[in-house]
């Protein structure tokens, strides 16, 4: 069986990956790190997500599954994943208020460094602007295909 | 768990990966898995073939929550305009038949806030170790 480049065939050489959103809200518990496991794969999949940056991408869901639910404003997490050519844009809530910061503080692996920090290409905290006091946050990530 | 997304067929797998991650969290076993994937992706399915226009692509949603331990609802919604007889429907009309067989209970109709849902219940074994 031969397996031929999907840019190689004759009918794939013009098509580009359609931009893609997906959110996924799953509760803190045993379900929410192999669920977003699949999800993300499934999407990095489909948008022609290079193999070593999705290998990246899991170990970032690992570390975000691991870690996030301690930080949740409530009993959920909220993942949104949008996807373009170019890469992939992770945001994690609805985080409590500095757990974002929190959150990314506890991706720190000793004697590698901050996972989070050295696998994505962009990182951001962005707070809500809704007058709610707990000030729910998102941590922001970005994954580049090139 | 609740997954929004386009409605459009290379989805449907997405969804239909997510709903094995049933298998990893909790004991059910393989058959009743394998109803729960299948008539979800039906479901879905239904959405992305009917809901929408040609050249409208809109939302779907899955929401699953376990009612109790043994007990699983999932319910998918869209924004079209309802499930009725359609005599220029591209299916054979197996769809909803093959959901009904595969579920403890379903119902069709309209969520409160006017979007149509599928709403299935589906019994969960734990799997034999």
């Amino acid at each position: 069986m031969t397996n031929t480049p999907a840019q190689d065939r004759p009918d794939q050489q013009d098509e580009q990956p359609v931009a893609n959103s997906v959110t996924l809200r799953v509760a803190n518990g045993p379900l929410a790190a192999p669920v977003l496991g699949r999800v993300i794969s499934m999407v990095l999949a489909r948008a022609d997500c290079p193999m070593n940056r999705l290998d990246d991408a899991m170990i970032l869901c690992d570390a975000l599954s691991a870690h996030a639910p301690a930080h949740a404003r409530d009993s959920h997490i909220v993942f949104t994943m949008a996807t373009d050519a170019r890469g992939i844009e992770l945001r994690v809530g609805e985080l409590a208020g500095r757990g974002a910061g929190e959150l990314l503080a506890d991706a720190d692996v000793p004697g590698v460094g901050n996972v989070l920090e050295r696998l994505s290409d962009e990182l951001r905290i962005e707070t809500s602007s809704s007058a709610d006091p707990a000030r729910a946050e998102e941590l922001v990530l970005k994954l580049c295909f090139g | 768990m609740q997954l929004a997304l386009p409605a459009r067929a290379a989805n449907i797998a997405v969804v239909r990966h997510a709903f094995g991650a049933l298998g990893e969290a909790f004991a059910v076993d393989e058959e009743t898995l394998s109803n729960i994937r299948l008539a979800v992706t039906e479901a879905c399915t239904n959405v992305v073939v009917h809901a929408y226009p040609d050249d409208h692509e809109g939302p779907l949603e899955v929401a699953a929550t376990l009612l109790s331990e043994d007990k699983l609802e999932v319910v998918v919604r869209d924004e079209g305009p309802g499930i009725g007889p359609r005599a220029d429907s591209p299916g054979l009309g197996l769809g909803l038949p093959l959901i009904v067989s595969l579920t403890e209970s379903v119902q069709l109709g309209r969520a409160a806030d006017d979007r149509t849902e599928v709403r299935m219940t589906f019994p969960l074994s734990p799997a034999r170790s």
